[in-house]
């Protein structure tokens, strides 16, 4: 923040959202928005750093030489290996009933321009490549060959807008697995980037996206619309 | 041993001050306890997991816990310099009151300079990584992943959802890693 280094730890919840501090200044942050709620540096925000949220298997094949967070012994017991299943019966404090989805819906939320966007899980595992647009940009939001990673790109080749559909067979077999764009008919992979064809070379632009609970994403994003096929 | 002394006017009325002073010192001895133990409990009532915290209370609450290790070292040392003028005039039964509140006020002072969030989910103090080869993770399992050129890192999901908050610098960029 404004060039100084600030290390965080956890200091509370908000509606299951945590809160964290930092050692620095004390101030408090909201930990889905990345801003200053409280304290010397209110009003802040954190600049939020593209990130992924992809297999084991996934990241290694696209990472050779990357590094891994190494349990930490003392605590491996408290490592839930069925985290997903435990937390979503955990119970909510805020729901929003009358909306399109459950409160413990999990979604892809993204923003662009300050608008917002919600994809039910669901649809869009069934979907994939689903294609939309948002603010005027189009979107192409891919799930990995594993079924579990996912990732969203700006579909526009060299300035123009593009349409993705998955290679004829590849569905279900991970080694086969291409995207193929229907105006330079080129090869892509789950990186977004042309592997064969006219493309060749060339990625896509990326958007963060954040996998949420359908309640946390709202409670944050009022004025979120839900995508529907 | 002692011998009652018919009370004058004069002492009748030093009797009087005496009680009226003692008044004032109770009171004050109850409102620094009550300021220390409120600056702990009530942001720690308010800020409970499972619950609902309405924006204005959650306001207060931060409010509260960030001049708490102060506030309840002065409402502490208060408590101490009343108790003790108290103490040399009163029975057993306020002496016990007074030490039970005394042992409150302590605790809150001591609890308002720990974070207790902590004890239930530790952070990671000097974190190690491992090289990808070398690492035991299941092929199935999800991690959060960040680049910065060549530099990639991988954070195991199920390890983050315990610790929540990770520091890192991942090629030379600070980070916050959180789940």
């Amino acid at each position: 923040m404004n060039g100084r280094v600030l290390h965080f730890y956890l200091a509370g919840i908000n509606n299951q959202n945590f809160l964290m501090r930092d050692k620095e200044t004390g101030t408090w942050w909201q930990q889905i928005t990345g801003k200053a709620i409280y304290g010397p540096l209110q009003g802040a925000t954190l600049e939020l750093v593209l990130s992924d949220e992809l297999t084991f298997g996934e990241w290694r094949t696209e990472s050779p030489s990357g590094q891994v967070l190494a349990p930490v012994a003392k605590y491996t017991k408290e490592y839930d290996p069925n985290w997903e299943p435990d937390i979503a019966k955990l119970p909510v404090v805020i729901s929003f009933p009358g909306t399109e989805l459950k409160s413990r819906d999990v979604v892809i939320g993204l923003t662009i321009d300050g608008t917002a966007r919600a994809y039910p899980w669901e649809t869009f595992a069934k979907q994939s490549p689903v294609i939309d647009r948002v603010n005027g940009t189009p979107l192409l939001l891919v799930l990995g060959p594993d079924g579990k990673s996912f990732r969203v790109f700006i579909s526009r080749i060299d300035g123009h807008d593009a349409e993705f559909f998955l290679q004829g067979d590849a569905a279900g077999d991970a080694k086969q697995w291409a995207l193929l764009d229907t105006s330079t008919a080129s090869q892509w992979n789950f990186q977004g980037c042309a592997t064969s064809g006219p493309a060749q070379g060339k990625c896509l632009g990326r958007i963060p996206a954040l996998k949420d609970y359908w309640f946390d994403w709202r409670n944050y994003h009022p004025d979120t619309t839900v995508y529907k096929r | 041993m002692s011998v009652p002394s018919p009370s004058t006017p004069q002492d009748q009325r030093t009797q009087e001050t005496d009680r009226r002073t003692s008044r004032w010192i109770w009171a004050a001895f109850t409102a620094c306890a009550s300021a220390a133990v409120g600056l702990f409990f009530i942001p720690a009532f308010i800020i409970r997991p499972f619950r609902y915290q309405a924006p204005h209370a959650l306001l207060l609450a931060m409010a509260l816990r960030q001049r708490a290790p102060l506030g309840t070292l002065i409402a502490g040392l208060a408590c101490l310099v009343f108790a003790f003028v108290l103490w040399r005039t009163i029975g057993l039964w306020r002496k016990a009151l007074l030490a039970i509140t005394l042992l409150a006020v302590t605790f809150s002072a001591v609890m308002a300079r720990l974070n207790y969030f902590e004890w239930m989910f530790h952070p990671v103090a000097g974190a190690q990584f491992v090289a990808q080869a070398e690492s035991k993770l299941d092929p199935k399992e999800m991690v959060m992943a960040v680049r910065f050129d060549s530099d990639a890192r991988a954070y195991p999901i199920s390890q983050m959802a315990y610790h929540h908050v990770l520091n890192d610098v991942v090629g030379g960029v600070p980070v916050a890693v959180t789940y």
